[in-house]
């Protein structure tokens, strides 16, 4: 991994080529962290908004190694607004409208993890979806790896019930 | 971690035998992961933070420092002793071994992932590079001042702060000249490319074809031919379209009704498209395309048509600077 802490002094300092880096870094996160709150069609326009809020706000960071953190903060702020903004509806968004088959099943489980606990759906979401390991998850929202291992096992557990009730309505 | 005996958990670090239900859910969640290449992020232009708070005055010293601070650096940075690979997904190999979570990818190894594996690569020490699945790579060489990759097939994300012209991507097709920037890289089975540039700016030549893709742009290549003209990624589809015809099938008779399409859709964003298609464009149809730059950027003293249907290099050069981009990077030393 670079050294997200230059990165991050560096892009301060005007340095573009820096804040690409760290939107390479990063992007999953913020992917995942959206991801979890609104419907994925939207995720994309909305991690690209994420970057530039940070991009604009980010002379106001003071400790560069809790840029995860801030950029976490940043995505569920965003989704926040989203939601309010969009129809009024009280429900999670549906992504009903799947452009392709083999995604359905993706966005039945996405919508089953989508209902689970906070802390328990964002750190799913960014193992299972994203592909990001329980250290790099530590690693780029800030938390403790003990933090992210009970999560994601408590999680799993939540998840594999949830989903073994689903199929058995199903049936 | 904690702990005194080491266990593996396949949930927690991908250690272990995979549990196959978190195996299943991985297959099936994995299309909606974030999808690679990421899009360009549409930074604001040079200095917009800046003139927020300090105005135009303080905006080219702001400028100035920054470039400094870069270049400070950069000259203060211990020399990168190695390219480092880190595993980031699935088993990536270099030669016939797997890549265990760390490896040390020597000059002349290749570097391999199957379409479940990812790597990340320590440029020396000055950026970073994102392997993507079914991609084949080799370092080339790395030293003081340059370092070369060569990308057989598939697809990577690099990430380089240093002075332009030290980081190489070679392709069967072009090579990608780092010019301080992030971009994604792709190369498909037939040895053709396409390039998306993220941040800042990319070099693309093959022979004395050159192109300069800036960000949010992108660019085509094809092998035999090299690099095509490079095109804001707003564009529409019958753009791109119209361009690769000209780029590619410059001769077929495809190609003036193409160099319609493109100066009727031109916009001031399109300037560094124009720019390229005045000396690419038939000889004959160089005076629309002045035209049209023209509407946008009108060219600066001493340019004239005569001098642009015969693609004087220095006339191409006045006009590009006055698009107010910077100087016009050299390309070959």
């Amino acid at each position: 991994m670079t050294d997200v802490d230059d990165l991050v002094r560096a892009a301060q300092r005007g340095d573009r080529a820096a804040f690409g880096a760290l939107y390479a870094q990063f992007g999953r996160l913020v992917h995942g962290v959206l991801l979890c709150r609104v419907g994925r069609t939207e995720v994309d326009d909305l991690v690209q908004e994420v970057f530039l809020t940070a991009f604009e706000r980010l002379s106001t960071l003071r400790e560069p190694s809790a840029f995860g953190a801030w950029l976490a903060a940043i995505a569920r702020r965003r989704a926040t607004d989203h939601l309010r903004r969009a129809r009024p509806t009280d429900e999670l968004p549906e992504d009903v409208a799947a452009p392709a088959r083999p995604h359905a099943e993706a966005a039945q489980i996405l919508g089953v993890i989508q209902r689970l606990p906070d802390a328990y759906r964002e750190t799913l979401i960014l193992r299972l979806v994203e592909g990001m390991t329980g250290p790099e998850i530590a690693a780029r929202t800030g938390l403790t790896e003990g933090s992210v291992r009970v999560n994601l096992h408590r999680g799993m557990k939540m998840l594999r019930e949830s989903l073994s009730g689903t199929q058995r309505v199903a049936r | 971690m904690s702990g005194t005996e080491p266990r593996h958990d396949y949930l927690w670090d991908r250690t272990g035998p995979p549990d196959a239900e978190i195996a299943r859910l991985e297959d099936i969640l994995g299309a909606l992961a974030r999808r690679e290449p990421a899009p360009a992020l549409p930074l604001p232009p040079q200095g917009f933070l800046a003139a927020q708070w300090v105005g135009a005055a303080l905006l080219a010293a702001s400028v100035i420092i920054a470039v400094g601070g870069i270049t400070l650096a950069y000259k203060f940075r211990q020399p990168g002793a190695a390219w480092t690979v880190t595993r980031l997904q699935g088993s990536p190999t270099i030669g016939s071994l797997e890549v265990g979570d760390r490896a040390r990818l020597p000059v002349g190894g290749w570097l391999e992932t199957n379409e479940r594996a990812r790597a990340a690569l320590m440029v020396a020490d000055i950026g970073h590079v994102e392997v993507q699945p079914r991609t084949r790579l080799r370092l080339v060489s790395t030293g003081q001042g340059s370092h070369v990759l060569q990308l057989e097939r598939g697809s990577l994300y690099a990430t380089i702060s240093a002075p332009p012209g030290q980081f190489f991507v070679q392709t069967p097709s072009s090579t990608a000249i780092d010019l301080g920037c992030a971009y994604t890289l792709s190369v498909d089975e037939e040895g053709g490319g396409l390039i998306r540039v993220l941040v800042g700016w990319v070099g693309f030549a093959f022979g004395g074809r050159e192109s300069i893709v800036p960000a949010g742009s992108a660019c085509v290549t094809r092998r035999g031919v090299g690099p095509g003209t490079p095109y804001n990624e707003r564009v529409s589809p019958a753009f791109r379209e119209a361009l690769q015809t000209i780029d590619f099938r410059g001769a077929s008779p495809d190609a003036p009704p193409a160099l319609d399409l493109i100066l009727a859709e031109a916009e001031e964003r399109d300037e560094v498209t124009l720019w390229h298609l005045l000396s690419r464009a038939p000889a004959d149809d160089r005076d629309r395309v002045f035209d049209r730059l023209a509407a946008f950027v009108p060219p600066p003293t001493g340019v004239t048509r005569e001098g642009i249907r015969a693609a004087r290099p220095d006339m191409l050069d006045a006009w590009w600077n006055a698009l107010g981009l910077g100087p016009r990077p050299a390309l070959t030393k």
